[in-house]
């Protein structure tokens, strides 16, 4: 091959692999195995790889409208538990328009609007695997929610987040995904624990209903790429 | 003369090599910006978040004539980084999960 379809090549190549590289979402939105602190966690997460793989490509392309958290997608533990229980945890950033009519309800309406809108989807996405339902060292989920809350005011103002971290414990979990409880039943036993910017609520009482918003909201005009096929 | 025509004959090979190079170029360039207009990114960029209410997200690029409309998951990445507020307050992920 002549030096200029070498070069004609190596751009075609190019183009190739950035195509590819724009198909497939981050792999820093997992945490990486040697941040884990303990075995159990590690062990986690080097058997069920590919769940967490397969759990953050469903959301960058199914759920385009948030953004996945850097190393939000592992086995965690959650502080308030002392034993090293480790759930599979989740973080996202809800994207959307500062709305009045939001930003008048109560923390708790909103919390539990968010709840409602996103746990249950969440919850299905994140047990798709069933090794990972049924390995007996995962022991409950974590959906963390964050939205804007506070557009900057003024020059040199930091827009504020209302957050929510929701822990089900695994037999919670599987009982709803069993549609033997309801997300309402979900809301009233699971902890919720609500934070305003970076200041603690503490535990919120929430009160959910079934909100199919996930699964049926599109975006205008989005595609999604090619082989991905979103349910 | 002869010697201008070789370079005009050798020339011919070299310019179809640039020609596919700039196709080439050509073509990353359309995949970068999503084959949208600057008219069309301004639509989209005022357009890259949604509501709570469920009315939201008016992604609404408007791609050149006759083709069909397209938003990719790049475009909503794009769109996201130039929407940037700047660092929120929020809690941290240590508050709520050891690793």
């Amino acid at each position: 091959m002549s030096g200029k379809g070498t070069l004609a090549a190596a751009l075609a190549a190019c183009l190739l692999l950035a195509a590819s590289a724009w198909a497939a979402p981050s792999e820093d939105r997992i945490l990486a195995l040697d941040q884990y602190t303990t075995d159990k966690g590690r062990r986690l997460a080097t058997a069920h790889g590919r769940a967490l793989r397969a759990l953050n490509a469903e959301i960058y392309h199914c759920m385009p409208w948030v953004e996945v958290q850097k190393s939000s997608i592992g086995f965690f533990r959650p502080k308030h538990i002392a034993s090293d229980s480790r759930y599979l945890s989740v973080r996202i950033y809800v994207e959307q328009d500062p709305s009045p009519a939001f930003a008048a309800l109560r923390v708790e309406e909103r919390a539990s609007a968010m709840f409602s809108r996103y746990v249950g989807a969440l919850l299905r996405r994140m047990n798709e695997d069933a090794a990972l339902a049924g390995d007996p060292a995962l022991d409950g989920y974590t959906v963390i929610l964050e939205w804007l809350k506070q557009m900057p005011r003024a020059q040199g103002e930091r827009p504020v987040h209302e957050t929510i971290a929701v822990f089900v414990d695994k037999a919670l979990a599987l009982e709803y995904l069993g549609r033997r409880r309801s997300i309402t039943d979900v809301a009233a036993h699971a902890k919720v624990r609500g934070f305003d910017g970076e200041a603690g609520l503490g535990d919120l009482r929430l009160a959910a209903w079934d909100d199919n918003f996930v699964s049926t909201y599109k975006v205008a005009n989005y595609q999604v790429e090619a082989g991905v096929t979103c349910r | 003369m002869e010697a201008a025509a070789n370079l005009r004959r050798e020339g011919v090979p070299a310019m179809r090599i640039d020609r596919i190079g700039l196709l080439l170029i050509g073509a990353a360039l359309v995949a970068t910006t999503g084959c949208a207009t600057g008219e069309e990114w301004a639509t989209w960029r005022g357009h890259s978040s949604h509501f709570a209410s469920g009315s939201h997200m008016g992604f609404s690029v408007r791609n050149r004539e006759g083709t069909q409309a397209r938003v990719t998951r790049q475009d909503i990445q794009v769109a996201r980084d130039q929407n940037w507020w700047g660092k929120p307050i929020t809690v941290s992920q240590e508050q709520i999960l050891e690793r």
